[in-house]
Formats: C-alpha cells, sequence, structure tokens
C-alpha cells in the first residue's frame, strides 16, 4: 500500500511525538550522568556543559572519581545493605501474612467479610503522615531499633496492598479446584498451600517486585526513625542527607553519581519485568 | 478480576439433609477464614489503629519528647493555633496632621507594619497575606501562618500537579497506544522514573535547578533569553512552587500515562472500526468512543494521584527544606526538630481528616466488589 502525504506527515508527527515524550523522560539521568563524570571545577563552571569538559582547553574529560568516592563511602555502602535488609524482609513477610488473609477473603465464607474487605481497601489509601508521630513514640518507648521498626512500619503499605491484589487473584481462581481437593479429603488450609498458592506465583511475583520497590523507595519513615541511629539509614536517607569526603559545599558530583548507581539495578528490575509491574500497579485501579 | 466473571456459587447451596454436616465444615471454614485474617489484623492495629488513636489523643496535649514535663489536656488549641485566622483593616499612617502619609519616591500610601494591627491576646496573630478591596487593604493574620501557609500550598500544588499530569499522561498514553516498534522499550522509559526513590529524583532536579548557569534550567533560560541565567529557582518565593510542580509531574505523569494505557487497552477495538465505517473522525472517535469509556480509568486514577499529592513529602522535605513546607513536611518538623509531639499531631489529624474525606469519596465511586 503507498502512503498518500498525510499519511508521512501523521508518522512523522508521531514519531516526532515518541522522541519529545523520551528526551523528556530521560533528560533528567541524562544530566546526572554528565554531572556525575565532572571534577568539583567542572561542575562550577558557567555555563555548565552538557559533556563533561576540561576547563582549560574545552576537551572532553570525564572523570571517575565520584564513582570512586561513593563506593567508598561508608555511609551510602551501609545504606545499601539497611535498604536491602528492610526492603526483602518487609516483602517477604507481607507477602506471607498477606496471602493467608488474600486466602480467606477471596476463598472463604465468613461472617464480616465486607467489612474486611472495605477496611483492606482503605487502608490501601492510609496516609503515613497520619501515623507517624504515634508510631514514634511507641518505637521511642519500646526503643525498638530503627531497622525492624522499618520493616514493621512499612507493613502499612504493602500488606494492604498485597491483600487487596491478592484477593483478587485468589477469587479468579475456579472453585472447582477447591472442591475437588475436599472431597479427595484435603483440608482447607492444604488446598490452600498445596493447591491455590502455588497456581498465584505469578500475582506473588507481580506483588512482591511492587511492595519491595515501594519498601526500597520509603523516606518518611527511614528518615524519621534514623535521625537518632544514623548507622540505619536506607538509601534514600543517604542519598538526601549525602555528605562528600572532605568539601563542606554539598558534592552534587557524588550525589550524582550516587543517584545513577542506585538507579541502575532498578533499570535493570523494570527492563525484566515492566509487564509484571504494569500488571500489578493497574491491578488496584482498572480491575476494580 | 470482576466477580461477575468468576461467579462464587457455593453462597447459595441447597439446603440438604446432611444440613448439619455442611454447616459443620462451614464453622471450620468461617475458623480458618479467622485464624488466617488474625495476624494481618494484628499488624494492622500495631501499625496504624493503636498509632493513630494515640495520634488523635495526643492532638489534645502540649505533650513533648525527651522532657521531663508533664503533659495537659489542653482541649483543642493545638487547633485553634494551627488554623486561626483573622483578617483586619490595615489604616494608612497618618502625620500629625491627620494627612495619610504618601512615600515621596513611588507615590504610594503608607501602611504600617501589620503586626501593629493584629491581636497579641491571648494568641500573638502574625502576618501571614495583605490584600487591597474596594481601596481599603487588608491584612489576613494568622497564628501559625506556616501551617496555613502549607495547606494553601499543597493544595494548589495537588491541584495543579495532577491536571498537568492527567493532560499529559493522557496524550503520552494515546501516542503509546498506537502499534509500533520499540513500544516495549518505550514502557521501560516510561517505567523509570516512577521505579526511582523520590530522594535520588528530588536530588536530581535539585541540581538541574541551581542557582547558578551551572544548573541546567538557568542555560536553558538564558539561552531562550528569558533571564540573566542567575534565577534562584529553590530560594525564590515565587519560583518554590512551579518548581516543585515540575519534578512531581516528571516522576508521577508516566505512571499515570501507564493507567490511562492499560485503560485504552481495554476498550474494544471493533467500537472504533465501527466508528471509522460509520465515517466519524479521529477527533469524533476520541470524545465519542475514547473519553467515555476511559472515564472509570481516569476517575480512578485521578483520585489515586489526589491522594498521593496531598500527602507530598519527600520532594518538599528534600528540596525545599524549612524554606517552605508541605502539610507533611510540616509536621514532620514540628516533631522531630521541634519536639512538638501534640501539636505535630494536631497537624497529622488536619492532613488525615482531609484525605480520609477523599478516600471516602474513592470507595463510593469504586465500591467494593460484592461477592
Amino acid at each position: 500500500m503507498t502512503k498518500t502525504p498525510s499519511a508521512w506527515i501523521g508518522r512523522i508527527l508521531f514519531w516526532l511525538a515518541i522522541v519529545l515524550i523520551a528526551v523528556y523522560l530521560l533528560f533528567p539521568f541524562y544530566w546526572a550522568i554528565n554531572s556525575s563524570l565532572k571534577t568539583e571545577s567542572q561542575l562550577q563552571m558557567t555555563p555548565g556543559t552538557y559533556v563533561p569538559r576540561s576547563p582549560g582547553t574545552g576537551d572532553v574529560a570525564p572523570t571517575l572519581q565520584n564513582y570512586g568516592a561513593v563506593f567508598r563511602n561508608d555511609r551510602f555502602l551501609t545504606g545499601l545493605k539497611n535498604s536491602a535488609i528492610v526492603a526483602v524482609s518487609t516483602t517477604a513477610i507481607s507477602l506471607m501474612v498477606g496471602a493467608f488473609a488474600a486466602f480467606a477473603l477471596g476463598k472463604l465464607r465468613f461472617r464480616g467479610k465486607q467489612p474486611s474487605l472495605y477496611l483492606i481497601l482503605s487502608m490501601t489509601m492510609f496516609p503515613q503522615v497520619a501515623v507517624l508521630t504515634g508510631l514514634y513514640a511507641v518505637i521511642r518507648t519500646l526503643s525498638i531499633p530503627a531497622i525492624p521498626s522499618m520493616i514493621l512500619s512499612y507493613m502499612l503499605f504493602t500488606l494492604p496492598f498485597t491483600t487487596w491484589v491478592m484477593t483478587s487473584f485468589f477469587e479468579g481462581l475456579p472453585n472447582e479446584l477447591m472442591q475437588s481437593a475436599q472431597v479427595d479429603g484435603a483440608t482447607p488450609f492444604q488446598t490452600f498451600y498445596m493447591i491455590l498458592l502455588p497456581l498465584t506465583l505469578p500475582a506473588l511475583v507481580t506483588t512482591g517486585l511492587l511492595a519491595f520497590i515501594n519498601a526500597w523507595n520509603e523516606y518518611l519513615f527511614a528518615l524519621t526513625f534514623t535521625t537518632i541511629e544514623p548507622d540505619a539509614r536506607t538509601v534514600p536517607v543517604a542519598i538526601a542527607l549525602f555528605t562528600g569526603e572532605v568539601s563542606f559545599q554539598e558534592p552534587f558530583g557524588e550525589i550524582m553519581a550516587a543517584a545513577i548507581v542506585v538507579t541502575i539495578p532498578l533499570l535493570f528490575l523494570v527492563l525484566i519485568f515492566q509487564q509484571k509491574i504494569v500488571a500489578g500497579l493497574t491491578a488496584g485501579a482498572v480491575k476494580g | 478480576m470482576s466477580a461477575e466473571s468468576v461467579p462464587i456459587n457455593h453462597e447459595q447451596e441447597p439446603a440438604s439433609p446432611k444440613r448439619r454436616g455442611i454447616s459443620d465444615l462451614a464453622k471450620r471454614e468461617e475458623r480458618l477464614a479467622y485464624v488466617l485474617l488474625i495476624p494481618t489484623l494484628i499488624i494492622l492495629f500495631v501499625i496504624a489503629f493503636y498509632p493513630l488513636g494515640s495520634v488523635f489523643y495526643n492532638s489534645l496535649s502540649d505533650r513533648r519528647f525527651a522532657s521531663g514535663q508533664e503533659s495537659h489536656f489542653i482541649g483543642l488549641a493545638n487547633y485553634s493555633n494551627l488554623l486561626s485566622l483573622k483578617i483586619v483593616e490595615l489604616q494608612p499612617e497618618v502625620d500629625d496632621t491627620g494627612q495619610v502619609v504618601v512615600d515621596p519616591d513611588t507615590g504610594e500610601i503608607d501602611y504600617p507594619p501589620a503586626v501593629s494591627v493584629l491581636p497579641r491576646e491571648p494568641r500573638r496573630y502574625r502576618e501571614l497575606a495583605q490584600f487591597g478591596l474596594l481601596g481599603n487593604r487588608y491584612v489576613i493574620g494568622a497564628t501559625d501562618p506556616e501551617f496555613v501557609r502549607a495547606i494553601y500550598d499543597t493544595v494548589a500544588f495537588t491541584v495543579i500537579t495532577v491536571a498537568l499530569e492527567t493532560v499529559l499522561g493522557l496524550g503520552i498514553a494515546l501516542v503509546v497506544n498506537s502499534k509500533f516498534k520499540g513500544r516495549g522499550m518505550m514502557r521501560v522509559v516510561m517505567l523509570v522514573p516512577w521505579a526511582i526513590p523520590t530522594a535520588v529524583s528530588s536530588r536530581m532536579w535539585e541540581w538541574m535547578f541551581k542557582d547558578t548557569r551551572a544548573g541546567f534550567f538557568n542555560i536553558l533560560f538564558q539561552d531562550l533569553g528569558l533571564s540573566n541565567g542567575q534565577i534562584p529557582f529553590l530560594v525564590d518565593q515565587a519560583w518554590q512552587l512551579p518548581a516543585m510542580i515540575a519534578i512531581d509531574v516528571w516522576k508521577t505523569t508516566p505512571f499515570m500515562a501507564l493507567l490511562l494505557l492499560a485503560g485504552l487497552q481495554l476498550i474494544p477495538s471493533d467500537l472504533y472500526e465501527a466508528a471509522d465505517v460509520d465515517g466519524a473522525g479521529k477527533l469524533r472517535q476520541f470524545w465519542s468512543v475514547t473519553l467515555p469509556l476511559l472515564r472509570p480509568t481516569l476517575a480512578v486514577a485521578l483520585v489515586f494521584r489526589t491522594l498521593d499529592a496531598i500527602r507530598v513529602f519527600d520532594l518538599f522535605q528534600i528540596v525545599l527544606q524549612q524554606k517552605r513546607y508541605s502539610m507533611a513536611s510540616f509536621a514532620y518538623y514540628r516533631l522531630i526538630d521541634g519536639q512538638l509531639m501534640g501539636y505535630s499531631s494536631a497537624a497529622s489529624v488536619v492532613i488525615f481528616v482531609i484525605i480520609f474525606v477523599f478516600a471516602i469519596l474513592y470507595i463510593r465511586m469504586l465500591g467494593v466488589r460484592n461477592d
């Protein structure tokens, strides 16, 4: 089929739009990479350059010294470790506890089911800041260390979400599965963990990914609970409070390097699991 | 997964001669359900309901952290301190002869400082803003101008970001909805801003907003001939909110676009084919097919984002710190820097109430799927 001129114009406009969107979304990353490859004096050059250039000659002169500094920065490395511990634990616990609750809500009959569903749904929108002072008081009074405090408190947003999405997955599994298992003499709980749970594995991966990303990115509780325990700071807090090795000025070269270091694993996660992540994101919103 | 597609039928099991056996089974099922729900309920009680209760309770006290002082029940004093507003007319300055003083340089009427007309007892009011109306000048005083401004800023931030994100998000979703090579890659590009921590994106943008021409926006503005390249975006009152909005729109528009894209893909393509046959143009199809069918998704996405934007914290706390507050960062600083537990709790309650109202609307709109 030959294309008419107007179809060609449409085509060009379409690709122009695609390029525009991609540039808009990617440019801040480009600027961060660019800045992370500059020395302190290159960063202070005005006007700033679109590629790292030597102040004297104007030649392209990138440096990796900021990345070296980031990987020598104990606070940042401890932050990575703390974030990993907190995000993995939060995800594991909320998946386990949430799957139990979701099975009950999705497949069992009991009085009070409707109110429980309402409760879980409303909890998915619960504002963290509303319980900040209350949680902080509990934690200070019982002197719970910061890391378990974060793991526990992050369930405020991971657990209701996990439960809500898993409930709809359980509802989607045919009842015949349960009934035939019961005929074979399986108790409902056996049916749950031997038959239904393996079938919900894709849902577990999806919700787990989202819970992990949310827990990894959380900032308000992490900042508050680590106020008196700087060694427990997670990556977002470490980046927000980043101080360099020597300079008193905010070391933006190192901060940008740290930002890129944190972004790369997330980029891979998104590359591998993009379809699952989108499915999880839209599960609550579109299918309701 | 909608309930209609998977009818849950054991609710209507017919009463049979073996009714006793069935009700035994039903009892066991019910007991199992409660056992399975208990861990979730306990966790939610410890991290949500109990702290929420104590926040409400503390909001009525003058409790402080790390102090030996006993705390007292002070009723609604925290709330009235947070929210009290007073509008007072400002009389022009008059000289000894009773003449209105006019500034000789600008020709404008001289007004006394606003604090002179605002009440000091029992609580001190500070100036929030001034405005002129019918030739008179008025001062809005607040007992805590920072919180009132935080409410105003947060609401303005919410309305503008959500509106921009919806329009941009819809545009992006419509473009990406057509089939083209590299669509998967495009989805990755859209997911990354959403996936990175707000702390990271806030710092990236903070650097782009630097107040010299080392910052991208100052370079850009100068290249476009809009400024001398020295705009202190994050210090200048007039630029602070637009900067916050720009950062948030960048970070969350892709999320909005992905939600809307999922909604677009639910629209059956034969509707468009039918519209084509009927000779409806693209624009007509958008108004008559796409928009009405996208409405449920659009509504949900809107409310999701609204609730999220009202509690914005990371962005304001990291980029503006104490220069300007969102409601949440105000509550945070009163708690951590001020150790004012009671006062911060009252601010949290105000946020909670605002969000609660929206959440109720949301649940009404969606409804819990019934079985």
